[in-house]
C-alpha cells in the first residue's frame, strides 16, 4: 500500500511588525521546496492566517483588475494584492467595505524593489471576522511569537541562528511589541489599567502614521505587477 | 503455559530460523531445571551454547522484543517497534527534527525524533526498527520519542500496515478553517449498494455512470498555526454550523439553477472561522463527529500569554 499524502504549508500566526520586517528568503534542501520568508524571529513561512482591519482597498492594474489592500493588526500593517486570478478572494473582497474586520489566509511573497526587499501578501481567502475571533487571533499569535522569541534566546535551531545573523534581532523590542498588542485586547476584558492604556493608544496612532509613510515610499517604486500572475 | 514451556518458546523464537527442534529444547530445559535444579540463566546459557555449536547459529543473536503498536497503551515505557513511516509532518519546533506517524500491522502511533538525538532522517514509505524509544503522553495522545540513546535501523522488509479506515483516534482540534475544497457543498454519491463514492464528472470512479444521490459535506483544511488537518464535516455538522441541511441545499441549488451556489454560500459563512472539532483522526483525515464555532475563553488565553511573557 502506498498512500500519498499531500503536504500543505501551515498558515503561520505572525504579527505585521514581524512579517513586514522580513527581507530574507530561503528554500529547503529538497528540490520542490517552496520559497519561504525568514522572519526576524526565525520563523520560516510561506502562508499566514491573519485577522485585522481592512483599511484600504484600491483598484490597481491596467484594467483595475487588481486590488491593493492594507490590513492592520495591533502592531502594524500588512499589504496585499488580490487579482482576478484568485477568484475566491477577489469576489469575496468585492463585497467587503473598508474599516471591516477581516480574516485572511494568504501566501507570502517577497518583492525586490530598488530600496530593498519587502513582503506582500497574496490572499487566498478573505472573509468578515468578529471581534472575539480577532481577540483569539491576537492571543494565539502572541503565544506563537513568544515561543519564537524563546527559541531565538536559546539560539539552538538553524533558523534561529540564521535569523539572528541576518537581522541582529532586538528580542526585547519584539517582546514589548507582543506585550503591547496583547494589552490592547486585554482592556476589553478588564485586565488592564485604563489610564495607562489610553496613553498607549496615542502612541499607537503615531506609530501607524509612521508606518504609512514608510509604505508610501514603496508605492513610488514601479512594481511589476505581472509578477503577481505567477504562482 | 508453564515456566519451562515459556523459556523454551523464547529460545525457539530466537533460533527457529536455524532449524532447531522445539521438543529437543523443552527436554533439555526440563532436564536442567527440574532434574539438575540449575538456575534459569545458566540453563538458558547452556542451551544457547548448545544450539550455537550444533546448529551453527551466530553467537550474538540479539534478543529483541518487538512491541506491536496496539500493545502500546501507557506512557513512560521503553519499547522497540518495527514499523513503517506513514507520514511526516512539519515540525512545529526547532527542537524536534522530525514528527509524524508510523504504523505496523496492528495500528498507528505518532512519533517524534528530537533534534538532540542527532539521527539521520527517516523517509516516508520506508520501514525501520525503532529501538529503545520511550512512550510519552502529549495531551492525551501517546507518542514514541526517539532520543539520543534510541536507535533507528532501516530494514528491507516492507511492513504491511493496517488499512487507515480501521484505525481511529479520538481528538479535539481548534483551528481556523483556512480552505474549503472544491468537492464540497452539494455533492453526488454513487447509489450502488455499499459504494457511496463521490461522483466526479458524472461518473463513479468504480461503477461509471450510475444513478446519483445527493449529499452535503465539507472537505476543508483546519489550521492551528502549527499543523493542518484535512477535515471532513458531514451533513449534520454543516447543518449545526450554518443551518443549511440537505433539503435546504437542494432548494438553494434549484432556486439559483446552480449546484455550486451552495458551496459559495458555505464558503462565505465558514472560511476564516475558528472551529472546534471533536472527531476521529485517521492518518489522512479528521472526520468530524461534533463541530461548532469555537468560543474562546480570552481570559485563559491571556494567562497563557502572561506565563510566556514571564518565561522569556
Amino acid at each position: 500500500m502506498t498512500t500519498v499524502f499531500l503536504k500543505r504549508e501551515v498558515a503561520r500566526r505572525v504579527f505585521a511588525k514581524e512579517l513586514m520586517s522580513s527581507t530574507y528568503t530561503i528554500r529547503d534542501e529538497s528540490e520542490k521546496s517552496p520559497l519561504y520568508v525568514l522572519t526576524p524571529l526565525g520563523l520560516k513561512c510561506n502562508r499566514v492566517f491573519i485577522i485585522g482591519v481592512l483599511t484600504e482597498k484600491e483598484e490597481r492594474g491596467e484594467d483595475g483588475n487588481i486590488y491593493r489592500i492594507r490590513v492592520i493588526d495591533q502592531t502594524g500593517s500588512f499589504i496585499g494584492y488580490v487579482g482576478k486570478y484568485q477568484p475566491e478572494a477577489y469576489e469575496a473582497l468585492e463585497d467587503i467595505d473598508t474599516l471591516t474586520l477581516v480574516a485572511l489566509t494568504a501566501k507570502v511573497r517577497v518583492f525586490e524593489g530598488e530600496t530593498g526587499k519587502f513582503v506582500t501578501l497574496r490572499p487566498e481567502t478573505i472573509s468578515i471576522a468578529d471581534p472575539e475571533s480577532r481577540d483569539y487571533w491576537v492571543m494565539e499569535t502572541a503565544v506563537q511569537s513568544l515561543e519564537r522569541i524563546r527559541e531565538m534566546k536559546k539560539g539552538e535551531s538553524e533558523t534561529a541562528k540564521l535569523a539572528m545573523e541576518v537581522y541582529n534581532t532586538d528580542l526585547e523590542e519584539y517582546k514589548r511589541v507582543v506585550k503591547e498588542a496583547v494589552e490592547r485586547v486585554m482592556e476589553d476584558y478588564g485586565e488592564f489599567d485604563v489610564e495607562e492604556e489610553m496613553l498607549e493608544e496615542e502612541e499607537e496612532e503615531e506609530e501607524l502614521e509612521l508606518n504609512e509613510d514608510e509604505d508610501l515610499s514603496f508605492e513610488e517604486e514601479e512594481i511589476d505587477l505581472t509578477e503577481l500572475l505567477k504562482d | 503455559m508453564d515456566r519451562v514451556e515459556k523459556l523454551a518458546e523464547q529460545i525457539f523464537e530466537d533460533y527457529k530460523d536455524y532449524g532447531v527442534d522445539r521438543r529437543e529444547i523443552v527436554e533439555k530445559l526440563k532436564k536442567l531445571l527440574i532434574e539438575f535444579r540449575v538456575p534459569e540463566n545458566e540453563a538458558l546459557r547452556t542451551i544457547r551454547n548448545y544450539i550455537i555449536r550444533e546448529y551453527g547459529a551466530p553467537a550474538t543473536i540479539r534478543r529483541e522484543k518487538i512491541t506491536k503498536i496496539e500493545e502500546i497503551k501507557e506512557p513512560n515505557k521503553w519499547v522497540t517497534v518495527k514499523a513503517k513511516v506513514i507520514q511526516l509532518w512539519e515540525s512545529s519546533s526547532p527542537s524536534i527534527a522530525q514528527v509524524g506517524l508510523i504504523g505496523d500491522e496492528t495500528g498507528y502511533i505518532r512519533f517524534l525524533v528530537w533534534t538532540k538525538a542527532k539521527k539521520p532522517p527517516v523517509e516516508e514509505g520506508k520501514s525501520y526498527i525503532f529501538r529503545n524509544v520511550v512512550v510519552d503522553d502529549f495531551g492525551g495522545v501517546l507518542r514514541l520519542n526517539v532520543t539520543k540513546i534510541s536507535e533507528i535501523e532501516e530494514i528491507d522488509e516492507d511492513i504491511k500496515v493496517k488499512p487507515p479506515e480501521d484505525v481511529s483516534e479520538e481528538v479535539e482540534v481548534v483551528g481556523a478553517l483556512v480552505a474549503i475544497q472544491q468537492n464540497s457543498g452539494l455533492i453526488q454519491r454513487c447509489s450502488v449498494e455499499g459504494c457511496n463514492r463521490v461522483i466526479k464528472m458524472g461518473k463513479c470512479p468504480e461503477h461509471g455512470k450510475t444513478k446519483p444521490k445527493d449529499d452535503l459535506r465539507i472537505k476543508g483544511v483546519l489550521d492551528d498555526g502549527y499543523r493542518t488537518y484535512e477535515v471532513i464535516i458531514n451533513e449534520e455538522g454543516v447543518k449545526a454550523l450554518t443551518g443549511i441541511d440537505l433539503e435546504k441545499a437542494k432548494k438553494i441549488a434549484e432556486e439559483t439553477l446552480d449546484r455550486n451556489a451552495v458551496l459559495i454560500e458555505l464558503k462565505k459563512m465558514l472560511l476564516g472561522k475558528y472551529l472546534r472539532v471533536v472527531g476521529t483522526a485517521t492518518p489522512r483525515y479528521l472526520i468530524a463527529r461534533h463541530v461548532e464555532f469555537f468560543k474562546p475563553d480570552i481570559r485563559k488565553e491571556i494567562e497563557k500569554v502572561r506565563a510566556l511573557l514571564e518565561e522569556v
